[in-house]
């Protein structure tokens, strides 16, 4: 961890910040929350990594999709998600946004989240725990420091094929299209 | 010397305010056996909000939380800081008006967010404040009426000369009423209501995002800053510790240490208040508002008693 | 020459107006417009004079006296000005009402009463014009017709009956005791009077105005007359109508009785104007808890307005040179942001429909921005921000009561200014901000002449805020024509020695400390402007229509408080009234029409008449 490297700090300190304040949207999308509360209390300390979760969504940078994604949360997901500022990254946490894990073959599931919103990184186990996190946690860092969490950028440079992987779904979308611009051209 | 402190009180309170919210979050964390974020984590906070890109809802969004923490910091420059004050005109009703500022550009801001959960939290801040008010009006009069004066300056001055308010007789019950409603004026638990993250999804803040909430925050470490720093000066004696600043009183030193004690004396005040933010629970604001019509109100109104009677 | 000039003037227009408005409309209105504007720029020509013309075909064998002051001229001109910015915006407002001949009329003739009364010197004269006020104001109160707007009517008329009754008791009384009622001739006479005679003749003439001024015990009339009366009229009404009992108290407290005797009225510790003074203190914390329970926004304006009056009285009552500049200065303030308010309650009034229930607007900022900024502004003034009109004044007023001992007083003050926060910010929040209806989304902007009065009203707040100096000079020399000792005024505040107040401190502070966090507010990073509906609700599609938070906005308050605050000197006034009515109903009943029980009465009356005779021997 580098946060105390005062020179990192003065040449980017936008990057600096973004990794050593993970404000996390305190939204449990599925069984994994389960492992966040350990996470951020006495035992597993997160808050001194800087994590700490939020109200909001407007005023977080972290995403954590903390296990299977049924069709119905995944609208709630996608719409939290738009709301979130730029930048962004978000974390998948479990098998089943991989692959679909254990609900591989469920009518109410979905089989691989990236179609619907990018993700950044995975974090393996069903469900992985606080430890895994906080590896985890260290490797976006490395990632961010590396120029390669870049799911927002890709969000808008692809989100005409991001929103037709939605519409796909879910057919008429009651919330019109984020970046209009791209859809248009 | 006047200039650079128009340019030193902003600043020394600034980051005095955000060392507080980082002191705050880790001294909770070490109340709850944890290790906590380092100190400058909210100056990590900050950068980081700054270098997001926030949506806004119109013009009075952006224009009403300009305007909160133009309020704040023109609080700071009427505020004597040690010995420093660098407008003085008008004395504490001037400040006790700006401090009107603030609430309204929040509530303004977070009035055009178009959300209920903004507007319930507005509501349930301006109760609040009407519900601290009460008290904290009939504290600053006996405090005004004891002195004869209407000028913060003036307060401090006399009391280096004739030893603290909390010490003096008449003013002992009105120093408590005011202790008991410090935590509200500061938006510490248990009077917490309005910015409350899970009842209300974080009050006037929920639309908040990017410079916004850093300006949000910043906004909020002034205002402790200024709730503390008026407790300290009203009565705690503002610069001076029992005298013994009297024989350097105006050198740069004196400034200097002046100064410091002033701020030793509003971490101690802080940190008691964060023991008390440690334990509590959050107040309803029906529960806040008969809290603070209560005691309070009764200690304070007995207090400006004693001072009318007593002169 | 000018004084008669201004008043046939005032009162020709009128008559005038009534019948151009027979031969067409738009002359009318012109005519309106030219007749308001006249008056004005003669009482602008009439600064500075100190005139008493004495014209003597008056009523009765006894003179008319006309006169103009420092006094006279700064009621006058807050009358005309309000007058003429009232007839402006109504141009459009009631353009397609019924009945507009009289509407005119009214309202010019209701202006030129008021101008009269404060032009004349002699009691009768004021008498005569008070009355004209008061009944033109019943005619346009009523003006809309239906059950509300009559009975807010005859609420008014016969409060103000009552008033009149009891200051024409005190002027026979008066002409009685001294063979005149010249206000000159009097302020000389009566210094030589019995403390007990003079307490007799102020609690009479106090009445009248305390019942107009609409202080706490006889305030009823008050919220039902602003929500019932037509929008520009109801600022004409909050704004210069109720202050003329504001007047009369200057005239009978300063002019006629001066300083002298002020200062010798007390019993024991109970002095007359302490006894004002709480008057005004309960007044200003009854008014500003009664208006968080108000839904409909004139009715908050309207106990807005009760308010505010205590101030005015807890300056003015404190007799002091400090106090009365505040007070005076409140009046001022007061009648420029309440007009403002008023106008615009009545702009939105205008482009929704009539709807004046605060639970059912939001959102209208989006469509109406300039709107908002009068509403925001004149809210500001009425909490008395710094940099507004009202802080100056407030400031005065509060130093006056904390220096002059009166600790408990000051803190009444202070609890109204919070309790007007927030019911300022519940009329802001509930009509402009919040999620627009869907059935508002295509309303426009007020029309242009409906927009000069807001804007007029909005500069000239921030204009008195930043630079009291110029209100301040006429008010000082009010103060020392009245006999008190002159203040150091400057053009940006007042210098005192217990304390200065210099607003350009606080102005330049502002501004400056402003530009730069809007510097480095602008130098972030841009935030597009996004839909309401683009909203944070958990994840889920936002209502419409729905999502928004507005009925008993501060509802956990009003709960808590309203069974004690209820308005008891209104159910006791309605009360009596209505015993009255029974009363009377029931002595009704002797009229029987039945020829039969005549004469059952006629031999009644005549057996009693028989017995008395046989028994006593009268006859």
């Amino acid at each position: 961890m580098d946060r105390n490297k005062i020179s990192k700090w003065l040449k980017n300190p936008g990057k600096m910040a973004h990794k050593y304040s993970f404000h996390v949207v305190y939204f449990c999308t599925g069984c994994g929350i389960i492992e966040i509360p350990p996470s951020i209390t006495a035992r597993w300390d997160a808050e001194r990594f800087g994590i700490i979760p939020v109200a909001t969504p407007r005023q977080a940078n972290l995403f954590l999709i903390t296990g299977y994604v049924s069709t119905k949360t995944l609208k709630a997901i996608i719409r939290t998600y738009e709301q979130m500022p730029d930048p962004k990254y978000t974390v998948a946490l479990g098998s089943c946004p991989i692959n679909g894990g254990m609900y591989y073959d469920s009518y109410n599931t979905i089989t691989s989240l990236d179609k619907y919103i990018p993700v950044d990184g995975y974090i393996a186990g069903c469900m992985p725990r606080p430890e895994a996190i906080f590896i985890g946690v260290t490797h976006l860092w490395k990632l961010i420091d590396m120029d390669k969490a870049d799911g927002y950028k890709r969000y808008r440079e692809d989100y005409v094929h991001y929103r037709a992987n939605q519409e796909q779904l879910f057919g008429e979308l009651e919330w019109p299209p984020l970046f209009i611009k791209e859809i248009v051209k | 010397m006047q200039i650079s402190e128009f340019i030193l009180s902003p600043l020394l309170a600034l980051i005095i305010g955000i060392f507080f919210l980082g002191l705050a979050r880790k001294i909770m964390a070490r109340i709850h056996w944890r290790y906590g974020p380092p100190i400058t984590q909210p100056v990590i906070d900050i950068i980081r909000m700054f270098s997001q890109k926030a949506i806004s809802h119109g013009s009075i969004f952006n224009f009403g939380l300009i305007f909160s923490l133009t309020g704040s910091i023109v609080v700071i420059l009427f505020l004597p800081i040690g010995k420093m004050c660098p407008l003085s005109s008008g004395g504490l009703l001037v400040i006790l008006y700006l401090m009107l500022l603030a609430p309204l550009g929040i509530a303004l801001s977070s009035g055009e967010a178009a959300n209920p959960n903004s507007s319930i939290g507005v509501s349930r801040k301006f109760l609040l404040a009407l519900g601290y008010e009460v008290p904290f009006l009939l504290i600053l009069l006996a405090v005004m009426a004891h002195y004869h004066t209407i000028s913060l300056i003036e307060i401090v001055r006399i009391q280096a000369n004739t030893g603290w308010s909390f010490g003096s007789l008449p003013l002992v019950l009105s120093g408590i009423a005011y202790f008991l409603i410090l935590p509200a004026i500061l938006g510490m638990r248990p009077f917490e209501i309005s910015g409350a993250a899970q009842e209300i999804s974080s009050g006037p803040k929920v639309e908040f995002g990017g410079k916004f909430l850093a300006f949000s925050t910043i906004q909020h470490a002034l205002h402790e800053f200024i709730g503390i720093s008026l407790f300290v000066n009203l009565f705690l004696g503002g610069w001076d510790l029992f005298g013994i600043l009297e024989p350097i009183s105006n050198t740069i030193w004196g400034i200097i240490l002046g100064i410091i004690i002033f701020l030793i004396k509003m971490v101690i005040i802080f940190i008691i208040e964060l023991f008390i933010n440690a334990v509590f629970p959050r107040f309803r604001i029906e529960q806040a508002m008969k809290y603070l019509w209560k005691w309070p109100t009764l200690l304070s109104f007995i207090g400006l008693l004693i001072v009318v009677l007593f002169n | 020459m000018t004084l008669e000039l201004l008043l046939i003037v005032a009162f020709g227009g009128a008559f005038l107006t009534y019948f151009l408005g027979k031969i067409s409309s738009s002359l009318r209105n012109g005519f309106a417009v030219l007749n308001a504007l006249a008056l004005v720029v003669m009482t602008a020509f009439l600064y500075g004079q100190t005139v008493e013309k004495n014209l003597h075909f008056g009523f009765l064998g006894m003179p008319f006296v006309l006169r103009i002051n420092m006094l006279s001229w700064f009621f006058a001109i807050t009358i005309v000005g309000i007058g003429l910015l009232s007839i402006i915006y109504s141009l459009k407002y009631i353009e397609n009402g019924k009945k507009l001949d009289f509407y005119y009329f009214t309202t010019l003739l209701i202006n030129a009463s008021m101008l009269g009364t404060v032009i004349c010197g002699d009691l009768i004269s004021f008498y005569m014009f008070w009355e004209i006020m008061s009944w033109s104001t019943y005619l346009l109160i009523s003006y809309k017709g239906g059950d509300k707007a009559l009975f807010a009517g005859i609420k008014y008329i016969i409060m103000s009956i009552i008033g009149s009754l009891a200051m024409l008791v005190g002027i026979i009384s008066l002409y009685t005791h001294f063979g005149t009622l010249e206000i000159s001739t009097l302020a000389i006479q009566i210094q030589g009077a019995s403390l007990n005679y003079i307490l007799f003749i102020l609690i009479m003439f106090s009445t009248a105005f305390i019942i107009i001024n609409a202080f706490w015990p006889l305030h009823i009339w008050l919220p039902d007359a602003h929500a019932e009366a037509v929008s520009p009229f109801s600022s004409i009404l909050s704004a210069v109508l109720v202050r003329k009992g504001m007047y009369g108290l200057y005239l009978f407290m300063y002019v006629i009785l001066g300083l002298n005797i002020l200062n010798r009225l007390k019993f024991g510790f109970i002095s007359f104007t302490g006894v004002f003074c709480w008057i005004g203190a309960i007044t200003i914390v009854f008014a500003a808890l009664t208006a968080l329970l108000q839904n409909d926004s004139k009715r908050i304006l309207a106990w807005s307005t009760v308010g505010q009056g205590g101030y005015m009285i807890l300056g003015v009552a404190f007799v002091t040179p400090l106090g009365m500049a505040g007070g005076t200065f409140h009046i001022l303030n007061h009648c420029i942001y309440i007009a403002l308010l008023f106008f615009v309650a009545g702009a939105i009034e205008y482009r929704t429909g009539g709807i004046r229930d605060l639970n059912s607007l939001g959102g209208l900022i989006k469509k109406m921005p300039v709107t908002f900024i009068g509403g925001l502004v004149g809210i500001f003034g009425l909490i008395g921000l710094p940099l507004t009109n009202g802080f100056v004044s407030k400031w005065l007023i509060y130093k006056t009561l904390i220096l002059g001992n009166r600790p408990f007083l000051a803190f009444a003050a202070f609890l109204g200014t919070w309790g007007t926060v927030l019911y300022g910010y519940k009329f802001i929040h509930n009509i402009f901000l919040g999620q627009l209806p869907e059935k508002y989304k295509n309303i426009k902007e007020v029309p242009f002449t409906m927009r000069i009065p807001i804007i007029i009203l909005t500069i000239l707040v921030f204009l008195f805020g930043i630079l009291p100096g110029i209100p301040l000079k006429v008010i000082n020399a009010i103060g020392i024509s009245l006999g008190f000792e002159s203040l150091d005024v400057t053009l940006w505040g007042i210098a005192s020695e217990t304390g200065t107040l210099n607003t350009i401190n606080i102005f330049a502070a502002i501004l400056i400390v402003g530009i730069i966090i809007w510097l480095i507010f602008k130098a972030g990073r841009k935030a597009p402007k996004v839909d309401q509906y683009d909203n944070y609700a958990a994840g889920s599609a936002i209502p419409k229509n729905k999502y928004n938070y507005t009925v008993d906005y501060y509802y956990p308050f009003t709960k808590m408080i309203s069974p004690y605050l209820k308005d008891i000197f209104d159910l006791f006034y309605t009360k009596i009234a209505n015993t009255v009515q029974k009363l009377c109903n029931s002595t009704r009943k002797i009229y029987t029409g039945y020829v039969g029980s005549y004469v059952m009465y006629i031999v009644l009356f005549l057996a009693i008449l028989i017995l008395v005779q046989l028994k006593w021997g009268v006859f």
